[in-house]
């Protein structure tokens, strides 16, 4: 929406305009009014406004201003400070020099950010999909008023409130060589699968975690979103003859597609951003040879600690932040052109 | 006014990404004596002490303001998880605690920043320096810089745990374990070949450590280069290609932390695993019938000498309160505490002559006691082979590389030649 189309669609109120139509200052009369007729309402109006319209300009800055100061505390003076390291040679305890874009440079030749770039791009090309279906499928399964349902809405977003520590050691137990799950494979006759020592099969299993982790999450909000579909829609379709497929491609999917659009972009940001996940299951060295390192984890890496390049870690961050804007743009884009 | 929706949407798009984080620097450091009245209030920082010693330190805490009235030490204890992410955050921020317990690689980016006095430098601090062994006060030196950076505290070294059933079934002496490299290579390809590649021997990649108990030479003289891809370290990697070809590695090693290793060999898929005395407590709770089978052998090495580990306590430079700080870093470390910390726990003092106490050299039957005095011994010639230097960034370096050339992506001498140019890179930038 544009600026200008604001007073169309907002036309100035007779009674909060004031002095232009009534007259100036408090008790004024109008000045075509002429009348000596006392006409108190008006009159008494006109000066309440008038104290109004003279608080409007700051008062909402004052409403924002315990959040700017949070916002500004926590985030922009962070965000800045680690834009203007980002051109320096800064080390944990050092302050370092002005180096330009030597930092941005070094990352190009860096095999190690790409290989953290490739990680971080697969995390989500692979979890988005998975988050932003799978949790609808479930909310359609526990949105039935059935006996015992609470149960398992309960039961499904156990893993959102449980420590993501504890959730990686689990899984890592479950997928250790002699953990459960190779136990039972080997069981059955198909042999162990190395979750834990394959690059490839760690960052699947990560994934694993992130979206069994995820799905309760997501699955409330589709709840909520499915909450709202009207019914009549779906009984509709189904006179018309539509099964339980057609009537979830055209009547659910359009009536939750903004939900889906929210949670594809959020997901989207938090599989960027991944650390924990990976952190656990791959082991602190990001898996073989480094090769499951994800970008959080690189930044981590190579900017902690007493030794830490703050200047180059600063580098890497700021990269994850222009593709973690340039993805909620990006996002935000298609929801409106799906909107149009 | 009016803000339009894409503002707003930026506006959030920014709190909500916005993952980024900074610090600040440090300065010089401050040289001026610690003579004067001891008093004021001070703080002693831990690593990871607090769920096991509580009573102890307490009562040192408690014993040292009785002696000095007018002190106050308030104890606050760190995980060992992010330890050197912590000392970092609190050296940015200007909040390093006044006297902390450190190892020599952590205090010497803390040296080099002028966070840590110089005892050396300081008449009250250097008068304590016969208390110690020489070559644990020597420990807290940095190469590059002039002075010591740290108390000793205790020193550690741990013997090396093997599965004695695991040892006979691949048909070895159980008795007779390796003590060398080259044995351990060949027992564990022995073990591996006899179980069909089910028991690996070790859960470990090599550390710097290993490098050196293998022989090679970890850094040049001069102490400004890695050197560590020389003809031995080379050796002891192929060696170790070889281990994991043949699965005498467990195949898990290349993600293994200590703690995962350690929880494998409880469960038996391991042989052989470092540990200290204050394990053998582990296996007797926790896993009994790896207790019945426990065999204890010195470290692996190929030098003669065993690795290690010291701790130490340095004081802030910038401390406000220098002659308490200064007196509680050497009550803490003087000989009377030391030696009763370590009949406490499995550790050994760092103080001259201590280690000549009878409770390191008598005998009383047990495990426990077997374990101490054969660790005593090897103290006597053992050497910290952790570099001063070698920061959390340079092990990642050496993991990494190390892993390449088990993979087979790179040969031994390329993937350390690799680690070597990377350590000295870092070397150079810090």
């Amino acid at each position: 929406m544009t600026s200008s189309t604001a007073p169309r669609a907002f036309p100035p109120d007779p009674a909060v305009a004031g002095p232009t139509r009534q007259g100036s200052g408090p008790g004024g009369r109008g000045p075509r009014g002429g009348s000596t007729t006392p006409t108190p309402t008006p009159t008494a109006r006109t000066g309440e406004t008038g104290r109004i319209r003279r608080q409007l300009p700051s008062s909402p800055w004052l409403f924002v201003a315990p959040g700017l100061l949070v916002v500004g505390t926590f985030s922009l003076y962070p965000f800045l400070t680690t834009l203007y390291h980002s051109f320096t040679s800064k080390q944990a305890l050092r302050p370092g020099s002005y180096v330009g874009l030597a930092n941005y440079r070094e990352l190009l030749h860096d095999d190690m950010f790409w290989i953290a770039l490739r990680n971080s791009t697969l995390y989500m090309v692979g979890v988005v999909p998975a988050l932003v279906l799978l949790p609808l499928l479930l909310a359609l399964l526990v949105e039935r008023q059935l006996p015992g349902m609470t149960f398992f809405r309960s039961a499904f977003y156990t893993p959102v409130v449980a420590s993501v520590v504890v959730v990686g050691l689990i899984w890592v137990w479950m997928l250790d060589d002699r953990g459960l799950i190779n136990s039972l494979l080997e069981t059955v006759g198909i042999g162990k699968i190395g979750f834990l020592s394959d690059q490839w099969l760690l960052l699947l299993s990560a994934m694993a975690v992130t979206v069994w982790k995820g799905l309760g999450y997501y699955m409330v909000i589709y709840l909520a979103a499915l909450a709202n579909v009207p019914r009549e829609l779906h009984e509709a379709a189904a006179v018309d003859g539509a099964g339980a497929i057609r009537r979830f491609v055209t009547v659910t999917v359009p009536a939750v597609r903004t939900t889906m659009v929210l949670v594809g972009a959020l997901s989207s940001v938090f599989a960027f951003k991944v650390f924990s996940e990976v952190y656990l299951i791959a082991g602190p060295g990001g898996g073989p040879a480094g090769e499951d390192t994800t970008l959080v984890m690189l930044i981590q890496r190579v900017g902690g600690g007493l030794t830490g390049r703050v200047g180059y870690a600063s580098a890497i961050s700021v990269v994850v932040f222009v593709v973690t804007v340039a993805l909620m743009l990006l996002v935000l884009r298609f929801d409106r052109k799906e909107d149009a | 006014m009016r803000i339009s929706r894409r503002a707003v949407a930026a506006a959030t798009v920014l709190a909500t990404v916005l993952p980024l984080s900074a610090c600040g620097g440090g300065s010089d450091s401050d040289s001026s004596d610690a003579s004067g009245d001891i008093k004021g209030k001070i703080t002693f920082q831990t690593w990871n002490l607090q769920a096991n010693f509580k009573d102890y330190f307490n009562g040192v805490i408690k014993d040292f303001e009785k002696e000095h009235p007018g002190t106050t030490v308030k104890w606050v204890d760190r995980p060992a998880e992010g330890y050197s992410e912590s000392l970092s955050a609190d050296a940015a921020g200007g909040t390093l605690p006044d006297v902390v317990n450190i190892a020599p690689d952590l205090v010497a980016p803390l040296a080099k920043a002028g966070l840590a006095l110089d005892l050396d430098k300081d008449t009250t601090a250097a008068s304590y320096r016969k208390e110690y062994l020489d070559g644990a006060w020597k420990s807290h030196q940095i190469p590059g810089l002039e002075g010591t950076y740290g108390f000793p505290w205790y020193l550690n070294t741990g013997p090396m745990f093997y599965n004695k059933r695991l040892l006979k079934d691949a048909g070895l002496d159980p008795e007779n374990p390796p003590k060398t490299y080259d044995e351990l290579f060949d027992q564990g390809l022995k073990i591996a070949e006899q179980t069909g590649g089910k028991v690996a021997t070790l859960g470990q990649v090599p550390t710097i450590e290993d490098f050196g108990r293998y022989g090679a030479e970890l850094m040049n003289k001069e102490g400004d280069a890695f050197t560590f891809n020389d003809a031995k370290g080379v050796a002891m990697l192929a060696r170790y290609k070889e281990l994991f070809d043949k699965k005498a590695l467990d195949p898990q090693v290349l993600t293994a932390t200590p703690e995962t290793t350690g929880t494998k060999f409880l469960t038996e898929a391991i042989a052989m695993n470092p540990g200290n005395a204050h394990d053998l407590e582990t296996f007797k709770k926790d896993a009994p019938s790896l207790y019945k089978n426990i065999g204890i052998t010195d470290q692996i090495t190929s030098t003669g000498k065993v690795n290690m580990y010291v701790m130490g306590v340095m004081v802030n430079s910038k401390t406000k309160e220098k002659p308490a700080a200064v007196a509680f870093a050497h009550y803490v470390t003087d000989p009377t505490r030391q030696m009763s910390f370590a009949k406490k726990v499995a550790i050994f003092p760092s103080t001259a002559g201590s280690l000549e106490d009878p409770y390191f050299n008598k005998e009383d039957g047990t495990d426990e006691t077997r374990v101490r005095i054969a660790a005593a011994k090897s103290l006597k010639k053992a050497v910290n082979y952790t570099p001063v230097l070698f920061s959390e960034q340079m092990k990642t370096e050496l993991r990494n590389n190390v892993a390449k050339a088990l993979q087979g992506k790179q040969s031994p001498q390329a993937a350390l030649d690799q680690a070597v140019e990377a350590c000295n890179k870092l070397l150079k930038q810090s």
